[in-house]
């Protein structure tokens, strides 16, 4: 646009090129040359204010419960397991689907979703002002910093300082393929460092609802299965990566649990056979292939197909 | 540590790219795998320029220390860089004040009483009280202007002297005063690899009879690069070193003291000038539209006067001294860490945006003759090796190319555009045809001398310096240029960049590769 042209068309020309209101990017040839970029520390604590708890109750029970309910078919299990458990906990779940902590905050009783928050990551969630506020707001979540510059842990523990539970996701990002990825370690280190247990989760069937890549629900219906496992509690002198090497295999048995019965689960679990969750080996287009499996249905089929 | 210069390719996360045009800038969208050449990041500027000038000074490069070369009753005479260095203005102190301190301090300690202090114009205008006072500082002003504190003039015979002749003929005259002190002190700002080095004194201190000699086309035409100053690759570098020697055998002693600027080249309300766009915070995407909108609604003259009022936040890179070679080794060596961009091949179409300012407007005018030397005299040239643009290649340039001359500044250009342009704009034939003429015309020798305004041959020079891409491109395409001023030069306008590429499309054909040279901040591509 030439001197004299329109404000408006250098506004949409600026908001168009500079993808306002959505994550900038980077050009692929500079990606290696790019500053990095310091996201802020995005202030959450008004989203844990009486009156944004009260939008976030309202927004989770009557807005995205219904959603994700008829969008999907999650099935609930293990929710006994937290009977006894006082706040604050460490919800600890893989990772393969947006639709993930949704599923937990709308499962949850009311009495812990009202005091658990989210960490959700810096540079995706909080990169822009409106998601920002749409993620603090619905999620309670809190930036965690993923470049490992240690500003995402020091909120988490003084969340957990203040008693909120959390969940966290600790393979860090969503599953490429569907199955489950290595754990970091930082949901051990808080646990351990602030003596809270372990909830172990295991969704199944997200990545066949909703893989990385796509923003609404595959249509269908499709059924998603999550299971909530006993807590963990650190152990005298239990070191993070022990503890990580627990969560793992508490998720992994939750798995095979949801995939046969408790009762055959406990049994491989007994004999260190409980099928890794890390899927089948061979090519990403065969990995891909398997998770995006949907799970089986139970009960009567809906009469019409949609 | 300081990111160094790199080539992007436009892809589709690539978003508009800042060019400029004129007193203006605006946001472009270039074709997919359009190669963008962006300099280093500015170089960490050297914090104690106190303890760096005066370690430059008692520890100079292949010369005893600057007190031992001064002593009581010796004549010396500082030379230093006009107001065409550097671009923008420097934010004060500028550079060459705290050096001519530290020199004038030394001096003064030493018993040194005989001091003059010249301004190195060479043909270019005469630079008003107040601006030489905002580059030597009030101090020194207060000190010596008028009577030790003065503009080089080149048409006043008796303030010049031939000091002999090079191998090839060619006559060494400069400032008189200059070759008859006992120590010439050149004090520098090097702000691209083609100054400095023996281009300062016999350039900046000489006269007309001297500089025509490598100011004129054929040297230009036989200098592959003007950006790499070895003799075997530029011509005119290499009569400077020539003339150089002729001063070294006339036993003149010069200490020179170079130095070299950072790419801290806009102030920070205008940061989003210095920053590669997809590092653009929000806050410099507001900014980039309130200046926009300002720009665009401001009348001319007060878009101009901002403009003008630009001071840069340079940060100074480098101070070395003594012997002008060994300067200028280390000099090229500071210059090309900020500047130098590695580019892999020629490509068919090169884009540029000209800024507001050149060497020869400062506090002035961007006239069509100089838009011509700033896009094809210098930004073409901004390259060692070979041109970003291979022979026969188009050059799109952005800018105005306003219709306008300054009448104090540019009296000659006014007559060069009018009467020689209309009739030729080969470079040869303007130069045997009308040199001599403008050049010894008592009217522009006048003004030269007692007003302020560029020598009368200037404008040649101007012309001259586009000679290399005149020869060298197959077509010079302006974008959003002045229809009739680009015509009298030889050039064609274009309304937007696209109608630019399909004007070009009958030399380079529908798909050309195309680089666009993302500068200011200054870049040297060093072309493979």
């Amino acid at each position: 646009m030439g001197r004299g042209g329109s404000f408006l068309d250098e506004v949409r020309t600026v908001a168009g090129g500079f993808r306002w209101g959505r994550r900038p990017l980077v050009p692929a040839a500079a990606e290696g040359q790019a500053e990095p970029r310091r996201p802020g520390q995005f202030p959450t604590a008004w989203a844990r204010t009486p009156l944004a708890r009260a939008a976030r109750e309202a927004i989770l029970t009557l807005g995205m419960r219904p959603l994700v309910w008829t969008e999907t078919a999650p099935r609930v299990y293990g929710l006994e397991n937290l009977e006894g458990l006082e706040h604050p906990v460490l919800f600890v779940s893989n990772h393969t689907s947006h639709l993930d902590a949704t599923l937990i905050l709308t499962t949850l009783p009311r009495r812990w979703r009202e005091r658990t928050a989210t960490g959700a990551a810096a540079d995706y969630f909080f990169d822009t002002w409106w998601k920002s506020i749409a993620t603090a707001l619905v999620y309670n979540a809190f930036p965690i910093d993923r470049s490992g510059r240690g500003r995402g842990t020091a909120s988490a523990r003084q969340m957990l300082a203040d008693g909120w539970s959390l969940i966290v996701f600790p393979e860090g990002t969503r599953s490429p393929d569907g199955w489950m990825q290595r754990f970091r370690t930082g949901a051990a280190r808080l646990a351990i460092e602030q003596r809270v247990p372990v909830v172990p989760i295991a969704i199944r069937g997200a990545f066949a609802a909703m893989p990385r890549g796509r923003a609404w629900p595959r249509p269908g219906r499709l059924p998603i299965s999550l299971r909530y496992g006993p807590p963990l509690f650190p152990r005298e002198g239990e070191d993070h990566r022990e503890l990580t090497r627990r969560m793992y295999r508490a998720v992994a048995e939750l798995f095979d649990e949801d995939r046969s019965t408790w009762w055959e689960a406990q049994h491989r679990a007994s004999r260190g056979e409980t099928p890794s969750p890390a899927g089948p080996a061979g090519p990403r287009w065969l990995r891909v292939w398997e998770a995006y499996r949907p799970l089986p249905r139970r009960g009567p089929r809906p009469a019409w197909r949609r | 540590m300081t990111r160094p210069g790199f080539v992007l390719e436009v892809d589709e996360r690539t978003p508009p790219l800042l060019v400029h045009e004129g007193e203006g800038f605006r946001l472009q969208r270039f074709p997919l795998g359009t190669r963008v050449v962006y300099p280093p990041d500015p170089l960490p500027g050297i914090r104690d320029l106190r303890g760096a000038i005066e370690q430059a000074l008692l520890h100079p490069l292949g010369s005893e220390p600057l007190p031992e070369l001064l002593r009581p009753g010796m004549r010396l005479t500082i030379a230093f860089d006009d107001i065409s260095l550097p671009l923008p203005p420097m934010r004060t102190p500028d550079i060459r004040q705290r050096v001519i301190e530290a020199v004038l301090g030394v001096a003064a300690r030493r018993g040194v009483e005989d001091v003059k202090l010249i301004v190195a114009n060479s043909l270019h205008r005469r630079m008003t009280p107040r601006e030489i006072e905002r580059t030597v500082g009030e101090r020194v002003f207060r000190s010596f202007f008028p009577r030790d504190l003065t503009n080089h003039d080149a048409e006043d015979p008796e303030a010049l002297v031939e000091v002999g002749r090079t191998e090839k003929g060619e006559v060494v005259e400069i400032n008189r005063r200059a070759a008859e002190s006992d120590l010439l002190v050149y004090v520098n700002i090097n702000l691209v690899a083609m100054d400095g080095g023996h281009k300062s004194v016999p350039v900046g201190l000489a006269s007309y009879r001297s500089l025509r000699h490598h100011h004129n086309v054929e040297t230009m035409l036989h200098s592959k690069s003007y950006m790499d100053p070895r003799p075997e690759a530029s011509a005119i570098h290499a009569s400077c070193m020539r003339m150089g020697k002729v001063l070294r055998d006339a036993g003149i002693r010069i200490f020179t003291i170079e130095t070299t600027l950072n790419n801290e080249t806009f102030p920070r309300e205008f940061g989003f000038l210095n920053k590669r766009e997809w590092e653009w915070s929000l806050a410099d995407q507001a900014m980039y539209l309130a200046a926009k909108k300002a720009n665009d609604a401001a009348p001319a003259r007060l878009r101009r006067e901002v403009f003008r009022r630009i001071e840069a936040p340079y940060g100074v890179t480098g101070i070395n001294a003594g012997d002008t070679d060994l300067v200028h080794a280390r000099t090229l060596e500071n210059l090309h860490r900020q500047q130098l961009v590695e580019v892999q091949g020629q490509s068919d179409v090169l884009v540029v945006g000209l800024p507001y300012i050149c060497p020869y407007n400062v506090n002035s005018i961007m006239n069509p003759i100089l838009v011509h030397c700033l896009g094809l005299g210098y930004f073409f040239n901004l390259y060692r090796g070979k041109p970003l643009v291979r022979p026969g290649g188009v050059m799109i340039l952005f800018h105005p190319v306003p219709w306008e001359f300054h009448q104090v500044h540019h009296p000659s250009y006014v007559d060069f555009f009018e009467e020689v342009l209309a009739e030729t704009t080969d470079p040869a034939t303007i130069e045997s045809k009308y040199e001599e003429r403008y050049a010894t015309d008592p009217w522009y020798v006048h003004l030269y001398r007692r007003s302020y305004a560029y020598h009368g041959v200037h404008p040649f020079y101007m012309w001259y310096w586009g000679a290399h891409a005149l020869d060298h491109l197959g077509d010079v395409i302006f974008v959003g240029g002045d229809p009739k001023a680009c015509a009298r030069m030889g050039y064609r306008a274009a309304t937007t960049f696209r109608d630019a590429l399909e004007m070009a499309s009958d030399r380079v054909g529908r798909d050309p590769s195309i680089t666009y040279f993302h500068c200011p901040p200054l870049a040297l591509a060093e072309v493979r």
